[in-house]
């Protein structure tokens, strides 16, 4: 979840199964989704390989920032929002797994991941493919855009749901994660810059990993009866 | 077993695996089924348990069934620190703002700062349930080969789900060695990757830029592969796991019972739990 992941326990039974439902939907649009489109194979493959260099990369610890790179604002403008999407849950399942997060709480991590991945996702192609901002700009403006919403939004979850156990108010609740938020930002534009670093190091030596999510809109519109 | 990985604090999945094949002990022998739904259970005891002590039992118990795997316990207490820095994190202001006696209290520039007894409970609760799941959820996966987790993951999830776990499973030993490789490579040469924050930005991406366009060039070769060998979005089962045992019904059933009484004291106040 951004950078904080929630452990089990941490939410009450009730918000653990509404964030469960809620994921559980939105994993189905995204298998929908991609039942819909072509070259499943190839799109599974890719996939399992997002998710394993994600994981890869959240064992590598950068030793200057002392922080690890989360990747999913990445993988979704890599893989697009559907992929990405079963991407990031295999990513949460692997990592509760390890006790990067817990098991009950997959549900409110993998919602907080698709925003991550679809923010990304659709913030990058807007600014690159319609708007026809420059690479670095665009994937650091997506990805911090992307990390910055999460960040937010875990904040107001955990304020809403309340940690179990605590007795504290909503609004009291939130003012006690200001700390969590502010280095969820933090983090948030660090990795927008790797983020921007690493697309244009993929647009100068493979671009053609990046044609589909920089095409403009109207062309993709186009181009999709055609490849279907 | 991996020859190198660049933390101490997240479990190396090889190492799992290394434990999972080569382990003898009871908990290997035990039903994977029976493992998994106990996995549930302990998750589902600790959301809805709010009582330290209970909750201090339930660790223990999960401790024990980390021992009786003949599991390192050294590596345990290293892995601990991820699950500990994140309940930490989230919960370091609680200990100061949650109402309740003062246990310690620092005046600072005029501002008192007061640790609270329900502050330092909470934190607690928090550190003891994130331990009781992250340890048994350790000792499952290191006690159940790969064969049986293939045959669970096609049992009980979506297809689509079960391949990309599975895939990422294959792909992961090959993504994190090309990592370790790299960072070897780059210490090598230079000694230490600490450099400025600019150099280190740039560094990293190209580390990472690379792994990604490694992984988009693999997964096409070996997706053409899949797609010629008749790929039909199915795993090879080559073994069966079998349904649980009288014993394993015997501990599931336990936990069925202990879940329904944790349950009903939560919602419906019962005495004496």
């Amino acid at each position: 979840m951004a950078h904080i992941h929630l452990e089990d326990g941490a939410l009450s039974p009730i918000w653990v199964l509404f964030w469960w439902a809620v994921a559980a939907a939105l994993i189905a649009f995204a298998l929908y989704s991609m039942r819909r489109e072509p070259a499943s194979v190839k799109r599974l493959t890719v996939g399992a390989m997002c998710a394993a260099v994600g994981i890869a990369a959240f064992m590598v610890t950068i030793p200057v920032f002392g922080v690890h790179l989360n990747l999913t604002p990445l993988i979704g403008i890599l893989a697009g929002p559907a992929v990405g999407g079963i991407a990031v849950l295999v990513i949460n399942l692997f990592s509760a797994a390890v006790g990067h997060g817990g098991w009950g709480v997959i549900g409110v991590n993998v919602v907080i991941n698709l925003i991550e991945v679809m923010v990304g996702y659709y913030a990058y192609r807007s600014l690159k493919g319609s708007l026809r901002i420059g690479r670095f700009a665009s994937g650091f403006s997506a990805a911090t855009m992307a990390l910055v919403a999460s960040a937010i939004i875990v904040v107001v979850i955990i304020a809403v749901a309340g940690i179990q156990d605590s007795h504290l108010e909503e609004e009291e609740t939130a003012h006690n994660l200001v700390f969590i938020a502010a280095a969820n930002l933090i983090m948030g534009v660090i990795e927008g810059f790797i983020t921007a670093y690493i697309l244009t190091f993929i647009g100068k030596v493979k671009p053609d990993l990046l044609v589909e999510v920089e095409r403009p809109r109207k062309d993709s519109e186009e181009a999709q009866p055609s490849s279907s | 077993m991996s020859r190198r990985t660049y933390t101490k604090h997240v479990p190396d999945v090889r190492m799992i695996t290394h434990y999972a094949d080569s382990g003898s002990s009871i908990v290997h022998g035990m039903n994977p089924w029976t493992k998994a739904v106990m996995l549930f259970f302990v998750v589902a005891l600790v959301t809805v348990v709010t009582d330290l002590i209970v909750l201090l039992a339930i660790y223990v118990f999960t401790l024990s069934f980390y021992i009786c795997g003949r599991l390192p316990i050294r590596l345990l207490v290293g892995w601990y620190s991820l699950p500990l820095v994140f309940v930490v994190t989230l919960v370091i202001m609680f200990i100061f703002t949650e109402p309740g006696d003062e246990v310690a209290s620092l005046e600072l520039w005029s501002t008192k700062i007061a640790v609270t007894d329900n502050g330092l409970i909470l934190m607690v609760k928090l550190v003891v349930r994130a331990l009781a799941v992250v340890t048994f959820s350790l000792a499952t996966f290191m006690t159940t080969r790969y064969n049986q987790v293939v045959y669970i993951a096609r049992r009980t999830m979506p297809a689509v789900i079960a391949s990309m776990f599975l895939l990422t499973y294959r792909f992961l030993f090959v993504t994190s060695d090309e990592l370790t490789s790299v960072l070897d490579t780059l210490h090598s040469r230079n000694g230490n990757l600490v450099r400025g924050i600019t150099r280190q930005t740039k560094l990293f991406a190209g580390i990472f830029g690379h792994a990604f366009i490694h992984a988009f060039e693999r997964a096409e070769r070996i997706s053409k592969a899949m797609e010629s060998r008749g790929f039909d979005g199915g795993f090879p089962i080559t073994e069966r796991v079998s349904r649980p045992s009288a014993s394993g019904i015997a501990a599931i059933s336990v936990s069925i019972a202990i879940l329904a009484v944790a349950v009903a004291n939560r919602y419906f106040g019962l005495r004496g739990w």
